[in-house]
């Protein structure tokens, strides 16, 4: 189409100014002179995708290299967490073993009474003999080792402080109960 | 327009033959240059591709393509209520490399300073745990053995706090690895049977070994192609094998009933200088086994702290012996059964019996001769009573009662090296044995199989298996391997309530019911003090003392057995009572068995 132009805007021009006898080989000297300007533009054209085509692939390897180390990094944060995540509930299970229960709490003072006694509700009676809790079985040494416990200090003998930055509710007196119910006798 | 153009241009370089000549020598030589290259390549290509291809792989692999094990995680063993008894931690080995243990530039602060090795090995020993010097000598001694030595261990299966302190050292030459291991959460709790795994991970005792087709697992691999900063190259290809996890082992056990029966037992058989102690809690109408304690034991995570090989594994199981006076209640249970007596019919107890066969049979202590009807006999345990009694049965019927009741053949809980205990075919009893096994002497039977018994009776006569293992719980949350509980009939309904009626009296009028008194309950019991081999075919000066029973005993649920083993201390039935008392009322009180109120019956025992 523009070939038709340049044709056209040539036999315009040049017509009146040069000889007819000679338009042929005026006419091909001239015409890739008058034609240069085409191609560049294509080769530009070309050149310019090319280079878009390249700095797009360059910036998509960019971005998924970026990626990559994104993944990978998210990947070992998730690892990282993971470990603690699992060493945290190691300790957990480990302080809920039954030695560290009861050593926590003896640490308190509890007893254990192995003499159980039932009030049935539907008349009142009470089933099994009362008696008092005799203190805990045992003693306070424990006779079932625990290996994973070694060096963990019970909780109750923990310092003051640090109990108390664990929030704890003092209790500045016993609830008051109307009906005036009868002080259990266990220590 | 083209075909114009190009003419033009032909007829353009014709006219001018300097320019086609030229023309000519730029393209051969443009031909040349490229055959040039075109070779230089080639040679190159065979070079790469052919000549140098197996040492340029070799160099290859390390540098791009990593091959990680995937590790699959074994199973965990859990207890009824879901308490982990055995689970498997990652843990780490901290390594490095001799030959490139060099001073190394550190920046603190801003300011760049040099640390010697000497420096960072007492660095890394403070967060391990050991000297520097030890680790100087690691080093020292990995180099003399191989002077190019790029690995050695600082220090094994260390927890993660560990391996970040080490890491945030940032020295270069050490590095780390995952190393799977084991823990016991509630350590010595129930170790008696969790067994325990070798350093390599091998099963060595238990239900560690016992189960290990359930529990164990299969480790996966994983290999891509990572760059110089080891992050993965994009799109490069992964090749991964699937770890699968092994399944988790639920047993019947309950973690802290068994962590109390343990504690109680240990107290005690300290206290009367036992050599060995066991106590067994089973349900009684399951055959679910709920606690089983020994003394001494083991922590599973401390293997080495047990040293007796021995002690490490778990008796009641494993170890059996003659259970004495406990087992009268099965001798009264099969003469009941056959109907050979009654709870009315008396008999003649002397000090000492000596039958038509030959035998000679006497009681603990002297004593006249007594009328007494069954129920006496067994609130006295006297030997030459249940002599008397048994002998109304055939060898073949107390035999067939005893196979019935499981004596001589190990338990279905499938537990590794069960004893089954020494029953001797009847037509091979000598004389004294044949009166012998009427009370507990001249045969074995585990701790288990004496609760076992216990548990026939207090089941209206229905024997269950004894069950350990729930099953196996796979991935999905399906459980396989879920053992057979089909009970089986030993003896009429009526027998093993006029037994567990006689067993009630023993328990009130025994000598020592102070020692195993329940209040509120009705508690059905029998002692046994038999004596212990010496290993030489003879009876050595220690006793076998035990108490075997069940509670409530107007709706029994739960049985307990408590044996300990040459109390120097004291070594009568004394020992266990108490024993029996505190486990018996920790689990009535932890299980919630309400007493019913109902009295007990009240049976003769002379006549």
């Amino acid at each position: 189409m523009s070939d038709n132009l340049a044709r056209v805007s040539f036999s315009i021009e040049r017509e009146p100014v040069e000889a007819p006898a000679r338009r042929g080989f005026r006419l091909v000297s001239a015409a890739p002179n008058r034609r240069a300007r085409p191609r560049i533009f294509y080769a530009l054209t070309a050149v310019a995708g090319m280079a878009a085509i390249i700095l797009a692939q360059l910036l998509l390897s960019v971005g998924i290299s970026q990626g990559a180390y994104e993944i990978s990094s998210l990947q070992s944060s998730r690892s990282e967490l993971g470990r603690t995540a699992a060493s945290v509930s190691e300790d957990l299970v480990r302080l809920s073993s039954p030695q560290s229960l009861a050593s926590n709490a003896e640490g308190l003072g509890m007893v254990s009474n192995a003499n159980p006694v039932f009030l049935r509700l539907s008349d009142g009676a009470v089933l099994g003999a009362p008696a008092s809790a005799s203190g805990s079985q045992a003693g306070a040494a424990s006779l079932v080792p625990n290996a994973l416990l070694a060096g963990s200090t019970p909780l109750s003998a923990l310092p003051d402080d640090a109990a108390r930055t664990g929030g704890t509710v003092a209790i500045t007196s016993a609830p008051i109960v109307p009906a005036g119910l009868a002080a259990p006798t266990t220590r | 327009m083209s075909v114009r153009n190009s003419s033009a241009r032909t007829s353009s370089a014709r006219s001018n033959p300097t320019n086609s000549r030229s023309s000519r020598q730029r393209t051969v030589f443009t031909i040349l240059v490229l055959f040039a290259v075109i070779a230089v390549f080639l040679v190159r290509l065979v070079d790469i591709q052919v000549v140098q291809a197996d040492s340029l792989t070799k160099d290859s692999v390390g540098n791009r393509s990593v091959g990680q094990v995937v590790y699959g995680s074994r199973g965990e063993i859990i207890d009824a209520d879901g308490v982990v008894l055995a689970a498997t931690v990652m843990r780490y080995n901290i390594t490095m490399s001799p030959v490139n243990a060099t001073p190394f530039k550190r920046t603190v602060d801003g300011k760049t300073i040099e640390i010697s090795v000497a420096d960072a090995a007492a660095e890394i020993g403070a967060v391990t745990g050991q000297t520097g010097d030890a680790i100087l000598q690691t080093i020292g001694a990995a180099l003399t053995a191989n002077a190019e030595a790029n690995f050695a261990y600082i220090a094994q299966k260390v927890d993660v706090d560990v391996l970040r302190a080490v890491q945030d050292l940032h020295i270069p030459w050490t590095y780390s690895e995952n190393s799977p291991s084991r823990v016991y959460p509630n350590g010595a709790v129930a170790g008696n049977m969790l067994g325990y795994l070798s350093g390599e991970g091998v099963p060595q005792a238990g239900l560690e070994s016992g189960q290990d087709a359930c529990l164990a697992s299969t480790d996966g691999s994983e290999t891509y192609e990572k760059g110089a900063d080891g992050v993965r190259i994009p799109g490069s290809s992964v090749t991964s094998t699937a770890a699968t996890d092994g399944g988790d082992v639920v047993t019947t056990i309950d973690s802290d009933l068994n962590w109390f029966v343990q504690q109680t037992l240990a107290a005690r058989a300290q206290e009367t200088g036992a050599a060995w102690a066991t106590a067994v809690v089973q349900d009684a109408k399951t055959g679910k086994l709920l606690a089983v304690a020994d003394y001494p034991s083991v922590d599973p995570n401390n293997v080495g702290g047990t040293e007796n090989p021995d002690d490490r594994g778990s008796r009641a199981f494993t170890q059996s012996f003659e259970p004495g006076s406990t087992f009268k209640a099965l001798t009264a249970a099969s003469v009941l059964d056959a109907g050979a007596a009654t709870l009315e019919t008396g008999i003649v107890a002397p000090y000492r019996y000596l039958p038509a066969n030959g035998a000679n049979i006497n009681d603990s202590h002297s004593h006249p001769d007594q009328n007494m009807t069954m129920t006496g006999v067994l609130i006295d345990s006297s030997n030459t009573g249940m002599s008397k009694f048994g002998e109304m049965l055939t060898d073949q019927q107390r035999y067939d009662y005893m196979k019935a009741f499981g004596v001589g053949t190990p338990t279905e809980t499938g537990f590794p090296r069960e004893d089954g205990g020494i029953l001797h075919p009847f037509d091979e009893w000598d004389n004294q044995t044949n009166y012998a096994t009427m009370f507990g002497q001249g045969l074995t039977t585990t701790a288990l199989q004496v609760a076992s018994i216990y548990q026939t009776i207090a089941n209206d006569g229905v024997r269950m298996p004894v069950q350990l293992v729930a099953g196996c719980r796979q991935a999905d949350g399906t459980m396989t391997n879920v053992p057979d509980q089909v009970g089986t009939r030993v003896l009429s309904e009526k027998a093993a309530n006029e037994t567990s009626d006689v067993l009630e009296m023993v328990y009130q009028k025994s000598w020592v019911h102070s020692k195993w008194n329940i209040p509120g309950y009705r508690v059905a019991a029998k002692t046994g003090t038999a004596q212990m081999p010496d290993g030489q075919g003879g009876y050595s000066d220690g006793y076998l003392v035990s108490v075997s029973g069940y509670a409530p005993a107007d709706d029994p649920q739960y049985v307990v057995s408590v044996s300990i083993a040459d109390p120097v201390k004291l070594n009568t039935s004394a020992a266990p009572a108490p024993v029996f008392q505190e486990i018996m009322s920790q689990v009535l009180k932890k299980y919630r068995a309400v007493p019913s109120g109902a009295t007990a019956p009240d049976l003769p025992s002379t006549w």
